[in-house]
């Protein structure tokens, strides 16, 4: 039922991504989810679900298999450890400035990757709008993703 | 923290870094599309859905014609012509779209636009046809305007378009006027550049670029966009920095024609 619900949340979650924009720019949902796997089931699973969510957005992107595996399970990774693992005390200040952070993250490591790795996939100042309106739009899914022990 | 999750960030990382080395010397992995079908199935479903909601109420909408016709002393009666706006620009631009068609010698398909690409950072379209209707890569989308890009993948039902605004996209044009020859590549942004002309050649704001068709991809004579600002001062190196805004605003893309 897990797998499931897990299989369906993550379509859910790609196929938004293509439906939904503002000023043209989509919000991150997956990154929303690997965040979401990390607080929720800890360090090693949210590190897996992070990396397997990437390398199926990888796929579908026609684009190399790596960037987003690795940025997705670095996200998982660490807001499992920064957040649920005691290193920070959630509040709803911090659930913003750490998601959005973590997009910024996640946006710059694809953009390195596929520049260093494949062809660079924008203008610098273009992935700098991308990656800035995404973490603004992510920001807000902070006050409502939260450790179980939060208040 | 356990030291084993350590070691297993470790290996996320090494085994990135391997598979895109890898992929980078050696060229993309096979990836299986059964997902990028799925979606793009999903994506087509819904806009079918979205339509078929809409389109009663639209015909609905036009049988008043009638009634509407018999109240032409009403004041309002610009007020209610708007409802029908929608729908004639969308005749005037299928019009378009079917004269473009019939005027294509090369003409392969006509498709829907149902979705943009899930990538952010490229500028891509998914379009309702593919294999099955004839499409293949590289393979040029135009629309009444203009150019609009090129088919970059295809599956059995639909393609993925690479939009002339991608940094990734580029196209051997022609200045309508003077004749000479360049390349124009997208930016990422709105505008495009257009490269390799020397600083003797005059090139105006407003010159008109069209496809040379010597990059063996695209037809020739179809028309890119305009000139909308030039530097001939030094700013683009050996050559002048000249912007050129195509003719087809990729945001504004609902339907395609597909031609070789």
């Amino acid at each position: 039922m897990k797998y499931l619900y897990w299989s369906l949340i993550i379509f859910l979650s790609f196929f938004l991504q293509g439906r939904i924009s503002v000023l043209g720019i989509s919000p991150d949902l997956t990154a929303l989810l690997a965040y979401y796997a990390g607080i929720k089931y800890r360090e090693t699973k949210g590190l897996l679900l992070g990396a397997v969510i990437g390398a199926l957005e990888d796929s579908i992107s026609l684009s190399i298999l790596g960037p987003n595996m690795l940025s997705k399970g670095i996200i998982g990774f660490s807001s499992s450890v920064f957040i649920t693992g005691g290193f920070f005390r959630w509040t709803p200040l911090l659930g913003i400035i750490f998601i959005s952070l973590l997009t910024l993250i996640d946006k710059s490591v694809v953009f390195l990757s596929r520049s260093l790795f494949d062809n660079m996939p924008a203008t610098f100042s273009t992935a700098l709008f991308v990656s800035l309106m995404q973490a603004l739009l992510n920001a807000p899914a902070g006050l409502f993703i939260r450790p179980k022990h939060a208040e | 923290m356990p030291k084993k999750n350590i070691l297993l960030f470790v290996l996320l990382v090494i085994i990135s870094f391997v598979l895109m080395t890898f992929q980078s010397r050696k060229g993309h992995l096979p990836i299986n599309n059964l997902l990028h079908n799925l979606l793009n199935n999903t994506h087509k479903a819904t806009k079918s859905l979205s339509d078929s909601v809409t389109r009663p109420f639209e015909r609905m909408a036009l049988n008043e014609e009638d009634n509407i016709k018999l109240q032409k002393r009403i004041d309002d009666l610009l007020m209610e012509r708007e409802k029908y706006q929608e729908a004639l620009i969308e005749n005037k631009r299928l019009k378009e779209l079917l004269r473009l068609r019939e005027s294509s010698s090369s003409y392969i398909t006509s498709a829907k636009v149902i979705a943009r690409g899930v990538d952010y950072w490229t500028n891509t379209l998914i379009i309702d046809k593919g294999l099955k209707d004839g499409v293949e890569k590289d393979m040029s989308a135009i629309t009444p305007k203009g150019l609009a890009g090129k088919v970059i993948s295809v599956s059995d039902s639909y393609s993925q378009l690479l939009l002339i605004s991608d940094i990734n996209f580029s196209v051997t044009v022609r200045v309508q006027e003077t004749r000479k020859e360049g390349v124009i590549s997208g930016t990422g942004t709105r505008k495009c550049v257009l490269k390799y002309i020397p600083y003797e050649e005059e090139i105006k704001t407003g010159d008109i670029v069209i496809t040379s068709g010597l990059d063996s991809l695209f037809p020739p004579g179809i028309q890119v966009g305009y000139v909308s600002k030039v530097d001939n001062k030094g700013a683009g190196g050996h050559f002048q920095y000249i912007e050129v805004v195509p003719f087809q605003d990729d945001k504004k893309i609902e339907e395609v024609i597909i031609v070789r």
